[in-house]
C-alpha cells in the first residue's frame, strides 16, 4: 500500500480539511460503510459536521486508535484521557459532539458525549434552552406533573 | 462564513439516550420538561432502557428498620479498589414507611418491595401500589414473571396466590403436594421463586429442608433436597443466574470464619456445587450477615445494625480479598439492616 492510500481526507461542513490516518477514521462506521462501497475518493465529505467540532472528533478517534487492544493500564489510562476530554466542553460542543458521534456512527463517542451530557446537566431550565424545548404545560398541569412526582422534587 | 449545527431539531432518540443515563430523581423531574417528554418517559420503552443504560445502575437498596420506621436509601453497587475516594460512599435518601413488621421479613423482585403487611411499595418514589386482604400470619413473597411482566404473591403457607395490576385483585387457591412449614428464606430469580422451607415428610416420617422452586408465569411447584443448608443464616443469592446459598460458618478449631456457598448446577438433575471460602482477618466477624451476591460475584456483608459509623464489606471469593466500605447519611442510631443487591 502506498503512502497516500493510508491517509484520507476528512472535509467538513464548513470545508475544512483534516488528513487522517484511515485506521484512525475507519473509528467511524459511516466512514468506514462510505470506503468500503468506495463510493467516495481519498476525500470524504462530512456534511452535518463543522470543523471545530470535527477536529475534536479526530482527536478522539487518534486517541483511541493508538492504545486500544493494549493492557489494563492503557485502558485506565484511556478512561481518565475521556474524562478530560469532556471536562471542559461546554454544553453547545458536548450537543454538537452527541450529533457528530451519532451521525458518524462512532458508538464509544456516543456514550461518553450523552454521559457527560447527563452528568453535567442538572436543572430542566438548562434543557429548555439547549434544545430549545418549550414548556408547553400551564401553570396548574405544571403543579399537578410535580405534584405526581413529588419523590424527585424533595431534595 | 461558519455554518453551525442547529440544536434546535435535535433528534428525539439522543435525547432519549441523554435521559436514560440520568439519575431516577432527574428523569422524575425531567417529566416537567413538556407534554411529549411526559409521555416518552413514562413509556415501558424508556423504562429498560433506562435501567440498561444508566451508569448509576445497578444499585444496592438499602433499608434500615428502626422502631416500625423504614427508611430506604440506595448506595452505588459497585467500588473501585483502587480508587481511595470510593472507600467512603454517601447513600441516596428515597422513602420512609411505617410499617410493623415483626418476625416476618420483607420480600423484593424486580424493583419492588412487598411488606409482610401486605402491602406492595415502590421504594424509590414511595408509591404504594396495592393493599391486599391480610391474611393473619402468612410468610408470602414477591414474584415477578419476566415475560409476561406480572407482578405475584405468593402467601406461600396459605397456598393462595394474587396477581397484582389492573381489576379486581383477589387471592387464588393453588395446589401445592406439601403441607406448609416453617419457612426461612427466598429470593426471585428469572421468573422463578425459590424458598427454603423446614417441613415434615410424611413417607419417611421425618422433618427435613427443602429448596421449593416456584415458576411464578406457570404457577407450578418443583422441589429440590435442602439438607445440605444449615437452620439458621442460609441466604439464598442470585449466583449469575442460578440459585445459590450462602451459610456463615465459625470454625472453631482454626478461629476461622468461612463462607460456604452452595450453586445450584443443574434443577433437573439437582446438582449442587459447593466452595467453602476462608474470610481473611477482619473487623468483619461479629455480627454480621450476608446480603447478597452482586452481578460481578462480589459477596457482599453487613453488619445487622447500623452504629455511629456504619460499614458494608465487599468479599471477592477469586482474589480473597475484603474491602470495607463506609456508608455515609444512612443515621447513626441503631437500626435493624436489610439490603437488596442489583436493584
Amino acid at each position: 500500500m502506498s503512502k497516500s492510500e493510508k491517509k484520507i481526507v476528512l472535509k467538513s461542513l464548513d470545508n475544512e480539511a483534516f488528513e487522517v490516518e484511515k485506521a484512525v477514521a475507519l473509528q467511524s462506521q459511516t466512514i468506514w460503510v462510505m470506503c468500503e462501497d468506495k463510493c467516495v475518493g481519498n476525500e470524504i465529505p462530512l456534511e452535518n459536521v463543522t470543523g471545530q467540532i470535527l477536529a475534536k472528533v479526530i482527536d478522539y478517534c487518534k486517541k483511541h486508535a493508538v492504545v486500544d487492544g493494549d493492557g489494563d493500564e492503557s485502558s485506565e489510562e484511556l478512561k481518565n484521557w475521556d474524562t478530560e476530554f469532556t471536562k471542559n466542553m461546554d454544553q453547545s460542543t458536548l450537543f454538537n459532539m452527541i450529533l457528530a458521534a451519532n451521525y458518524l456512527n462512532i458508538k464509544s463517542l456516543l456514550n461518553l458525549t450523552c454521559q457527560a451530557v447527563a452528568d453535567k446537566t442538572k436543572t430542566i431550565d438548562e434543557f429548555h434552552t439547549f434544545l430549545n424545548i418549550e414548556n408547553n404545560f400551564t401553570p396548574e398541569e405544571e403543579a399537578q406533573i410535580c405534584q405526581e412526582n413529588l419523590w424527585a422534587f424533595d431534595d | 462564513m461558519k455554518r453551525r449545527v442547529n440544536l434546535d431539531s435535535f433528534p428525539t432518540d439522543l435525547i432519549t439516550e441523554i435521559f436514560s443515563r440520568l439519575p431516577a430523581k432527574s428523569v422524575g423531574r425531567f417529566r416537567s420538561l413538556s407534554k411529549l417528554w411526559r409521555v416518552m418517559l413514562h413509556r415501558p420503552y424508556f423504562t429498560k432502557l433506562f435501567l440498561t443504560r444508566s451508569s448509576t445502575r445497578p444499585r444496592l437498596l438499602f433499608a434500615v428498620e428502626r422502631e416500625s420506621e423504614w427508611c430506604f436509601f440506595s448506595l452505588p453497587q459497585h467500588h473501585n479498589p483502587y480508587d481511595k475516594s470510593s472507600l467512603v460512599v454517601a447513600a441516596e435518601v428515597h422513602t420512609k414507611f411505617s410499617k410493623d413488621t415483626k418476625q416476618y421479613s420483607c420480600s423484593y423482585a424486580s424493583g419492588l418491595i412487598y411488606f409482610p403487611d401486605m402491602s406492595v411499595c415502590n421504594p424509590i418514589t414511595g408509591q404504594s401500589l396495592a393493599k391486599l386482604r391480610k391474611y393473619r400470619k402468612s410468610t408470602s413473597f414477591l414474584g415477578f414473571d419476566p415475560i409476561g411482566k406480572q407482578f405475584k404473591v405468593l402467601a406461600s403457607d396459605r397456598h393462595r396466590i394474587m396477581t397484582l395490576g389492573t381489576g379486581e385483585m383477589s387471592w387464588r387457591k393453588i395446589q401445592c403436594p406439601f403441607p406448609h412449614g416453617y419457612i426461612i428464606e427466598g429470593i426471585c430469580i428469572n421468573g422463578v421463586l425459590y424458598y427454603l422451607v423446614y417441613t415434615y415428610v410424611k413417607a419417611t416420617d421425618q422433618e427435613t429442608k427443602l429448596i421449593v422452586c416456584f415458576d411464578v408465569r406457570s404457577e407450578k411447584f418443583k422441589f429440590i433436597n435442602g439438607k445440605s443448608f444449615g437452620f439458621w443464616g442460609t441466604k439464598l443469592i442470585n449466583y449469575k443466574g442460578k440459585l445459590g446459598g450462602i451459610d456463615w460458618k465459625f470454625d472453631g478449631h482454626s478461629k476461622t470464619h468461612k463462607l460456604c456457598l452452595w450453586v445450584l448446577e443443574d434443577v433437573e438433575k439437582q446438582a449442587w456445587s459447593k466452595k467453602v471460602y476462608t474470610l481473611p482477618e477482619n473487623e468483619v466477624v461479629r455480627n454480621t450477615f450476608v446480603l447478597g451476591m452482586t452481578n460481578t460475584g462480589e459477596i457482599i456483608l453487613s453488619k445487622m445494625y447500623t452504629s455511629k459509623t456504619s460499614y458494608i464489606f465487599y468479599f471477592n471469593p477469586e482474589s480473597n480479598t475484603l474491602q470495607k466500605v463506609e456508608i455515609q447519611g444512612i443515621g447513626e442510631d441503631r437500626g435493624r439492616v436489610y439490603a437488596f443487591v442489583d436493584h
